[in-house]
């Protein structure tokens, strides 16, 4: 039977666990989406053990070493999802040589593998054709799980701060994770986060994992809340560019588009989050008074007034079904946590006894993080019923700006753990943390962007 | 039978919780691309990757808005670089996540309408403040909300709201960065600049 194979390379790292059995997947088709389904919330104690040797080259000249890097950067990617541990290990393997290929993975599976990755590459000049072969260590045929091409090429122009190499390895990181969990993984994104001391702070987009660093802001002002719309092709931000706290957007990836007003009213223009489907920005207002919490619909300029009290109501966050928004306000008393409606109805109060800032809706909808200020700032979760709430730091400096990755798992936050403000990534359970930053001027407010398009 | 005692070894990959909800396929070979999406016009193609600076403030500021943007008619802000220091107006203060004026303050703030009331001629710009502590768009709000207080206060010893313009920094603007409460206390504050009319 040939699914016993998958099944072994699974159940060597199996607990026991009850779960609700399926129908039989239908029949194979080309291009069908993978069917081995993995529902992970955390970490886990038990990884999948992955083997990533040297890519082989098949044809042309790798004078941009990509048979090492390519393997390392996704490697890298692998650990940082939570669910798989590297084996280490180098072994290239020639092209067009199955005893080789065979060799090598009964090395790797003796030093415990699971799985196996061997990337082929042809190389002509800046553009590469790379196929990923997935294997089951675990059968005794090292049986071929997937494999999938990819095709890549240095962006005409060049850009500076843009690295396609390494954008090509996110992509096959997160096929891997596809091909084991049945969702992609979240390497192919980038994270955006404020850069400077009080005062003359500016917004930068990095990959992910930190690298490639690139200035999206440069007007010398106060630049603050960066968010991602949507579609991951612009930021909206406060800034002060003009005087005064506004709220504008910008398209990092198409640098001869300008920045856009979205929101110049008297008063602050803070806290925008986009709607799940990118058409509305809820957003803070203080024109008639107070900061009230708003909805502007992006194509028309309308405003929907959501909040009238007289307390503070800022920083809201939408539900991943845009039907409901977590907000901030101090009505009782210190700013707590409560929920509304879509049209600012049926307000209820989400979290007690405490200082509680920063709110961020799961993009999964099961689960709102946001900041507790307890002496320091730690994040804390709690499900959108109000129940179960949660510490996710705890006695490491301060902790809060959380944003989540797309894929509900992970976390981007700020810390000032090591001294000066970086920004880490961890897993929604607390564990694997990882710090992103580590420049010499602060690094706050990060925003995790959807999956790049 | 055989595929469901697969099913079963499957589910009990990774954690307790996880679940496998189908078996490997036949290996598949697609192809995706790893560039920037092709078929989309350049101009507007989403390319999610180079990270090409923003035009400069100058420009950035002037660039005309393709987006429907928020800004209907409303009287103009005067900028705040229009506005100066001026020894006589004094700051007042404000406790841990407070809006309210406090009786010591309060003084401060009759000798500084007294102040405005014979300098009729100027405008005055109010700036709300925080500390480091909280969160940065709180602060955007509770900064907001101490310079509001401040200004309804003027307004009540009778000075012309129209004269008054406020904004909030929020924790963007201290005037002390030590980490310690007699720091933060000079931070929570509400400051004074004026300009000609």
């Amino acid at each position: 039977m040939r699914r016993t194979a998958i099944a072994a390379l699974f159940t060597v790292l199996a607990v026991a666990a009850a779960v609700g059995l399926t129908a039989p997947p239908p029949p194979v088709r080309a291009q069908a989406p993978p069917d081995v389904y993995i529902n992970v919330t955390g970490g886990g104690s038990t990884k999948l053990n992955i083997a990533l040797p040297d890519f082989t080259v098949v044809s042309g000249s790798d004078a941009g070493g990509l048979s090492k890097l390519l393997p390392t950067v996704a490697g890298n990617d692998l650990t940082l999802s939570g669910l798989f541990s590297v084996v280490a290990g180098s072994d290239r393997i020639p092209a067009n040589n199955p005893e080789a290929l065979r060799q090598t993975w009964n090395n790797f599976a003796a030093a415990g593998a699971h799985a196996g990755v061997h990337g082929l590459m042809t190389i002509r000049g800046d553009r590469v054709e790379a196929e990923l072969r997935l294997y089951d260590l675990t059968s005794p045929d090292q049986r071929l799980i997937a494999s999938r091409k990819f095709d890549a090429a240095a962006p005409q122009p060049p850009t500076s701060s843009f690295d396609w190499r390494r954008r090509l390895a996110h992509k096959i990181a997160d096929e891997i994770v596809l091909q084991f969990t049945g969702e992609k993984g979240v390497a192919d994104t980038k994270i955006s986060y404020v850069v400077g001391p009080s005062g003359a702070k500016e917004i930068v987009v990095a990959d992910y994992d930190g690298f490639g660093v690139g200035p999206v802001t440069r007007n010398g002002s106060i630049n603050l809340s960066p968010v991602w719309s949507p579609d991951a092709r612009s930021i909206a931000f406060t800034s002060f560019m003009n005087g005064y706290p506004d709220l504008f957007r910008l398209f990092p990836f198409e640098p001869r588009r300008g920045v856009q007003t979205l929101s110049s009213f008297h008063g602050i223009n803070s806290s925008p989050s986009w709607s799940p489907d990118g058409q509305f920005l809820a957003l803070t207002l203080s024109k008639d008074g107070n900061p009230e919490i708003y909805i502007l619909t992006i194509a028309t300029g309308a405003l929907q007034r959501l909040t009238r009290h007289g307390s503070i109501d800022t920083e809201p966050t939408w539900s991943p079904t845009g039907q409901q928004i977590a907000f901030v306000s101090d009505r009782a008393g210190q700013p707590r946590i409560f929920v509304m409606d879509r049209d600012g109805s049926n307000v209820r109060q989400l979290t007690n006894g405490g200082f509680h800032t920063q709110p961020r809706w799961s993009p999964k909808g099961d689960t709102i993080v946001y900041t507790q200020r307890e002496g320091t700032h730690n994040l804390w979760a709690i499900d959108p019923g109000g129940t179960n709430a949660r510490p996710l730091t705890t006695g490491q400096g301060d902790n809060q700006g959380a944003t989540w990755a797309p894929d509900g798992r992970h976390l981007a936050f700020q810390s000032n753990r090591s001294g000066r403000w970086q920004v880490y990534m961890m897993l929604v359970d607390g564990t694997t943390t990882t710090q992103i930053t580590s420049g010499a001027a602060d690094s706050t407010s990060p925003a995790w962007s959807p999956r790049l398009p | 039978m055989a595929t469901r005692v697969a099913h079963v070894t499957l589910m009990s990959l990774l954690l307790a919780g996880l679940m496998i909800t189908g078996c490997a396929k036949r290996p598949t070979t697609t192809t995706a691309a790893a560039t920037a999406p092709a078929p989309a016009p350049r101009a507007a193609a989403p390319a999610p990757a180079p990270s090409q600076p923003a035009p400069s403030s100058g420009a950035a500021a002037a660039a005309p808005s393709a987006a429907a943007a928020a800004a209907p008619a409303q009287t103009p802000r005067p900028s705040p670089k229009e506005f100066m220091a001026v020894a006589a107006l004094k700051e007042v203060y404000f406790d841990f996540d407070k809006y309210d004026i406090r009786p010591e303050d309060a003084k401060t703030l009759d000798t500084n309408a007294t102040w405005l009331k014979s300098n009729a001629d100027n405008l005055v710009l109010i700036e709300g403040h925080c500390d480091e502590r909280g969160t940065n768009e709180y602060n955007l709000a509770l900064g907001e909300r101490r310079a509001k207080a401040t200004m309804n206060y003027l307004v009540s010893q009778g000075i012309q709201a129209n004269r008054i313009t406020i904004i909030s920094y929020g924790e963007e603007r201290p005037v002390c960065t030590e980490h310690t409460e007699a720091c933060w206390a000079k931070n929570r504050r509400a400051s004074f600049l004026v300009k000609p009319r």
